[in-house]
């Protein structure tokens, strides 16, 4: 047997279901009240309290003027066994008054409350969206985006369910309650007394009903991310299944979940049924008992009118209606406080960029003519996963300097320290003369134009995102830029009907070709006329129409900058005033293409083995072409 | 019997009926792939639970009928109170105390059965369209998008099932509850009935309004809920350029104006929402207060005039009281059938897709030989043509090397030998049988095919790497677990993972690089075993130590197995007895290593630069360093 023993199979299987367990279940059980969170969520609330004092207000009013209206509806029977025509008017009258005034009120109480909320939440997500912009880029090197998504998004959702489902309106509810209870002793205390011997059943139920069903709600809501979890990466992972004719195993095991979903709302059905039913009974048995006492009560004491009965049922009536929301309202407050606990978890985060560092704390400044600068650079992503070691480049103003060497010889990461993107371990950087690290980062960032590998768009225009840093995009000269790269022709002749400008870009922009979009993101950088150009040239292979257009939009892009660029064409590295070879992190020759074939070192080789694709490339271009002849002859 | 009731099942299904005969039915000799278990239709899921709704109608008629008797029961103990004898008021007050036990106990039962009978439903259907969505070949997964197919299968299968149960429910009840209340309020007074009731359809249609409404905004949120989120994903995916071109407070603007516009849609709901009990409440208060009016003025001319007794006047009231949900809830519920059964619908277009790829007529062959001929093999998305006349024959037990630039082919190529893919008829055999007459799961058993992206199931290592295993959790399974992780350079490592083999992996476990990923896919394929492996791409993210390491492995595994390595490097293809090189989808080159680096082709370029690649790789950087510096100082 070899490295650590096989354990006794079943407690294995256990041990990897429980952990399997953990991890799907992970932070569905939340406490229902947390001090410590709502202290954290005042702050954003506070700017809308005034909603929120204008809601309780208004609650407050409603609870009293429901305690009248039972009053009144006896009242109104009284006039009828009176024979009082005019009061019974009166009374009709306020009665209507009342019930359109209390509705009215309902309205302006739950809106006023959600108004809150909702600005509330919107302010958290304004705020968590600002913290994202604060975060280190190491922390995204290593967190999902759709974890971050989820953050801003579901469980805001949730924590908003604190002020929409009327969980604080639980307040009114008690002040109901008490003052049913207080009305009804002084109406007449005896009657109150039997009716409210059903309140010890009503407790018992609602104690026996509410934890069940609580922990039944929990499952439904851990089950439910399970089940959506499985079939997602069933869907996602579809050519693995199939290919491995896993099909009635995946089948299985997603019927075992299915299963245990069904079942927990089968619980949780059951408990709400019971609830509800219970609460029904109840309110009819007390009904009944008061009836049955009132009977007994009136052979010797007509002061029983039918009035007050009517005015008992109807307080009876009204004191089970917040009874059978309570365990709703529960299940809600529980998951809005877990929302809350992972949107505070998020915000606690530490790693967060720096800003700019005192004068006094950066390094000296170069010399007048000097561009860009590195010295001694150490750095890694990984801890001890050097990328670069003791590296040492500078350009000079209005220079192009090449970079290059195998991939992942560290040529990108050049472009990321100087844009501050990352924070090297050891050396100096210098953008103009000054430490990146006295530059605010985001002047920094406006000192350089970048044309990325991979271009990313944004669903916008074409305009918009050629002008990708302004709020009013000046057309004219958006049209300039793609007219210098020659590609105004092209673009004028995608967009067809619509200017070439106002074309619509997706999402992403997946109806662009990889071509098109590296054209627009030259088209970018000479929009935004900054004095430092980094380039990272892209190696996907395009036809040769959109090789030459990219030709000629490189050229234009370096014409009269300083060019710092990540080269891989021959045509662009010869074109350069200086080539810096790196290798495995390190700079190891510079200097111009012939001198550096010459020497025969890293560049050397490099030369002959992109030649060699190159020339490969061709043969095989040629062979075709010449097969397609032959056939059509 | 059972066999009698299946059988009868088998033809209803639609199954050949020269099957059936008085003898048991034959036990299937293939998987029953696609054989329904339980009904896709909503009639056939109402003919399914029927027994359920039939439990549930009953018991709510008991239900309403109890309330019935309550309220009579009620207006009796009434006139009791205020009548010659007020103490005999406590005999319909006992029998309410009964009524009311009864009304509970039905009042249970009902929602159990019927809203159990739509979790039962949503449960089958549930499992039905996972075994739908396997069955699906490519054609299908590209056309609908994999949110889109979630949304069916969470959103829409909810609709259905508020249909099946809420639905069902609401509608029958409010039958029983018209009824129930009607006969109490009819019986006291038919004036004041047609006056209360006067206005009580304005309440079903206000609430079928606003329900129908509710559900508009609620789509209208959703959508402003999801534009936010699209917005957030795009900066949160593209942050490097939103860092690097400094854009952060031109994201802060469109982030703003989603999150208000989100904010005004919930708002814009969170109105409809809170004017609807105030509404209704209003519309349903007009009736009280009729009530109250009309019956006060009906209780003061007394019953001995024609107008009511005090215990008719609260039986009348309660009866009333108890309308106004279900008057209410038809509204709701009638826009639940409807949202079901666009929900529906939808659900139809993945149980009604057809799977491009289906089980062959042939019965599988007891023994797979592992021989593989391929012939005039040309294959098309839509108008992109992949492969163009593709031939080729791999003996039992041979290694076979596809070669080539991304795009060229290969992976489509490897995916039709094992028909992930619609292979056409006649252009792939195996023991020189035709693969599209054999049955999908002894075909791709036979033809193993471990895919190029590593893609693993967020459950443990071990499992991940067992996928392919019956019972991964047996000590058998578990050291053959270990070997294969072995095999693939993988054991050190998963073994220092935090929970060692029982690490689980994916988005919230523990996140794996990019090699560790395909080390673990590949050995999940080589746990496999099947006749013939088609590796596709298996080493494009390990290190070149690695690479030599897991070569080994597999030249072992091709010691007992036919292999097809599909591969863009040459160390990797000098491995295998013979090598094919696809470009544009034709077979360009084929031969051995040694004949194709000879003949001066697209192999031997290949091979020299990845030669010089590995030259390079090689190349001490230190030393370098120092040769420039040497020179350096030369130079100045």
């Amino acid at each position: 047997m070899n490295g650590a023993p096989v354990s006794n199979p079943r407690a294995r299987s256990e041990r990897a279901g429980s952990a399997l367990r953990a991890f799907h279940e992970e932070g569905a059980i939340g406490k229902a009240y947390d001090a410590r969170l709502l202290r954290r969520l005042w702050p954003w609330v506070r700017p809308h309290v005034s909603f929120i004092v204008v809601s309780l207000t208004t609650l407050l009013i409603i609870a009293v003027i429901n305690l009248l209206r039972p009053l009144l509806l006896g009242d109104v029977v009284r006039q009828a066994g009176a024979r009082d025509s005019t009061r019974l008017w009166r009374d009709g009258s306020g009665l209507a008054l009342i019930l359109v005034v209390t509705q009215a009120l309902t309205y302006v109480q739950m809106y006023t409350m959600q108004v809150a909320g909702a600005r509330a939440m919107a302010d958290l997500r304004g705020g968590i969206f600002d913290f994202f912009q604060k975060l280190r880029l190491r922390y995204y090197d290593r967190t999902p985006v759709g974890r971050l998504v989820t953050r801003a998004t579901n469980d805001v959702d949730a924590l908003s369910e604190l002020f929409a489902s009327g969980a604080l309106n639980a307040m009114g509810d008690v002040v109901a309650l008490v003052g049913i209870v207080v009305v009804m002793i002084a109406l007449d205390w005896r009657l109150s007394l039997v009716s409210f011997l059903a309140l010890p059943v009503v407790g018992a139920i609602v104690n026996y009903v509410r934890k069940r069903s609580r922990a039944a709600y929990r499952d439904v809501r851990a089950r439910t991310a399970r089940l959506n979890a499985f079939l997602n990466e069933q869907v996602n992972g579809i050519a693995v299944v199939q290919a491995f004719v896993r099909e009635r195993a995946m089948s299985a095991e997603f019927d075992a979940i299915n299963l245990e979903y069904r079942d927990a709302n089968k619980r949780a059905i059951y408990y709400e049924a019971v609830l509800d039913a219970a609460i029904e009974m109840v309110s009819t048995l007390c009904i009944a008992s008061i009836l049955w006492f009132a009977g007994l009560r009136r052979v010797a004491d007509h002061r029983i009118t039918f009035a007050l009965l009517v005015t008992f049922t109807q307080y009876i009536r009204q004191f089970f209606e917040p009874v059978s929301l309570l365990s709703q309202r529960y299940t809600l407050l529980q998951s809005a406080m877990s929302g809350a606990e992972r949107i505070f978890q998020l915000l606690d985060e530490k790693d967060v960029a720096p800003a700019a560092l005192p004068p006094e704390a950066c390094s000296p400044a170069g010399p007048p003519d000097e561009a860009i600068a590195l010295e001694h650079v150490d750095f890694e992503y990984k801890p001890g996963v050097p990328v670069l070691r003791d590296v040492g480049l500078v350009a000079r103003d209005g220079e192009r300097i090449a970079l290059v060497g195998a991939t992942g010889a560290g040529k990108t990461t050049v472009a990321s320290l100087l844009l501050r993107l990352y924070e090297p371990q050891g050396g100096i950087v210098r953008v103009l003369g000054r430490d990146v690290r006295s530059y605010d980062p985001r002047a920094l960032r406006r000192l350089f134009s970048v044309v990325p590998q991979d271009v990313f768009l944004f669903s916008g225009t074409v305009l918009s995102n050629i002008a990708i840093a302004d709020d009013t995009p000046d057309r004219a000269r958006a049209e300039e830029a793609l007219r210098r790269i020659g590609a105004l022709d092209l673009f004028r002749r995608r967009g067809g009907e619509v200017d070439a400008l106002d074309a619509p870009v997706e999402e992403r922009g997946q109806n662009f070709s990889a071509g098109e979009r590296q054209l627009l993101a030259f088209a970018r950088a000479i929009y935004r006329a900054a004095p430092l150009l980094v380039l990272d040239e892209a190696t996907a292979s395009v036809d040769s129409d959109t090789e030459a257009r990219l030709q000629r939009a490189l050229e234009e892009a370096i014409r009269g900058r300083t060019a710092l660029v990540i080269a891989h064409r021959l045509s662009t590295i010869r074109a350069a005033d200086r080539i810096v070879v790196f290798h495995k992190g390190r700079v190891v020759e510079t200097g111009t293409h012939d001198d550096l074939v010459e020497h025969g070192g890293v560049y050397a080789k490099l030369y002959r083995m992109q030649y060699a694709h190159e020339q490969a490339v061709l043969a095989e271009r040629r062979a075709h072409a010449h097969e397609l002849q032959s056939d059509s002859m | 019997m059972t066999t009698q009731r299946s059988v009868a099942a088998s033809v209803k299904e639609g199954e050949s009926a020269t099957t059936v005969t008085a003898e048991p039915a034959p036990a299937p000799t293939r998987a029953p792939s696609t054989e329904l278990r339980y009904p896709t239709t909503l009639r056939g899921q109402f003919r399914r639970h029927a027994p359920q709704y039939v439990a549930g109608t009953l018991t709510l008629a008991a239900f309403q009928l109890a309330m019935n008797r309550i309220d009579w029961q009620s207006k009796a103990a009434i006139d009791e109170v205020f009548g010659a004898d007020p103490s005999r008021a406590w005999r319909p007050a006992a029998t309410i105390l009964v009524l009311a036990l009864g009304a509970f106990v039905a009042r249970v039962a009902s929602r159990w059965y019927v809203f159990n009978a739509g979790r039962d439903a949503e449960y089958e259907l549930r499992f039905e369209l996972l075994r739908k969505l396997h069955q699906l070949g490519a054609a299908f997964y590209r056309k609908m998008p994999a949110g889109e197919i979630m949304s069916r299968s969470t959103s829409d299968l909810q609709q259905v099932r508020m249909l099946l149960g809420f639905g069902v429910l609401n509608v029958v009840n409010v039958c029983f509850a018209f009824a129930s209340a009607l006969q109490i309020m009819l019986g006291v007074s038919g004036k004041l009935t047609v006056a209360c009731l006067l206005n009580l359809p304005l309440v079903t249609v206000i609430s079928r309004a606003v329900s129908r409404r509710m559900y508009f905004r609620m789509r209208e949120n959703q959508a402003a809920l999801g534009r936010m989120s699209d917005v957030l994903q795009a900066n949160l995916a593209g942050v490097r350029v939103v860092r690097s071109f400094a854009l952060e407070e031109r994201e802060r603007a469109r982030f703003e104006s989603a999150n208000r516009e989100y904010l005004r849609a919930s708002l814009a709901l969170a109105r409809l929402r809170g004017s609807f009990a105030p509404t209704i409440g209003s519309v349903a208060a007009i009736g009280i207060l009729v009530f109250f009016w009309y019956g006060s003025a009906l209780l003061l001319r007394g019953a001995a005039h024609g107008g009511l007794t005090q215990g008719a006047f609260f039986a009348f009231w309660s009866a009333f009281a108890r309308m106004t949900w279900p008057m209410i809830a038809i509204g709701f519920a009638l826009s639940v059938v409807q949202r079901g059964r666009a929900g529906f619908v939808r659900l139809r277009d993945v149980f009604d897709a057809l799977p491009e790829v289906v089980d062959g007529a042939r019965r599988a062959p007891k023994h797979v030989g592992g021989s593989l001929c391929v012939e005039n093999l040309s294959f098309a998305y839509g108008d992109r043509r992949v492969l163009d006349g593709v031939r080729l024959k791999v003996a039992p037990g041979e290694s076979l090397a596809v070669v080539g630039r991304t795009g060229a082919g290969k992976t489509t190529l490897a995916m039709l030998l094992a028909r992930l893919l619609p292979t056409p008829e006649r252009t792939v055999r195996i023991d020189g049988i035709d693969v599209c007459e054999l049955p999908l799961a002894s075909l791709r058993s036979a033809i193993g095919y471990a895919q190029q992206d590593a893609f693993l199931f967020s459950t443990t290592v071990a499992r991940n790497i067992g996928f392919a295993l019956e019972d991964p959790d047996s000590p058998a399974s578990q050291e053959r677990i270990r070997v294969v992780a072995r095999e693939a350079q993988m054991l050190d490592e998963a073994l220092s993972l935090p929970d060692g083999f029982d690490t689980v992996v994916g988005e919230r476990g523990v996140q794996l690089s990019g090699g560790q990923k395909q080390r673990i896919a590949l050995a999940r394929a080589l746990a496999w075993e099947p006749k013939i492996l088609i590796l596709d791409d298996p080493l494009s993210a390990v290190d070149a130590k690695t690479e030599a390491a897991i070569l080994d492995a597999i030249e072992r595994q091709a010691a007992r197995r036919t292999v097809i390595l599909v591969t863009h490097r040459v160390a990797a293809a000098a491995r295998c007895d013979r090598v094919i090189v696809l470009d544009e989808g034709r077979v360009v080159e084929q031969g051995t290593h040694d004949e194709l680096v000879q003949s001066g082709g697209i192999y031997a370029a290949f091979a020299e630069e990845q030669r010089m690649a590995r030259e390079l790789e090689e190349l001490d950087a230190s030393d370098a360093g120092d040769r420039l510096a040497v020179q350096g100082a030369a130079a100045s």
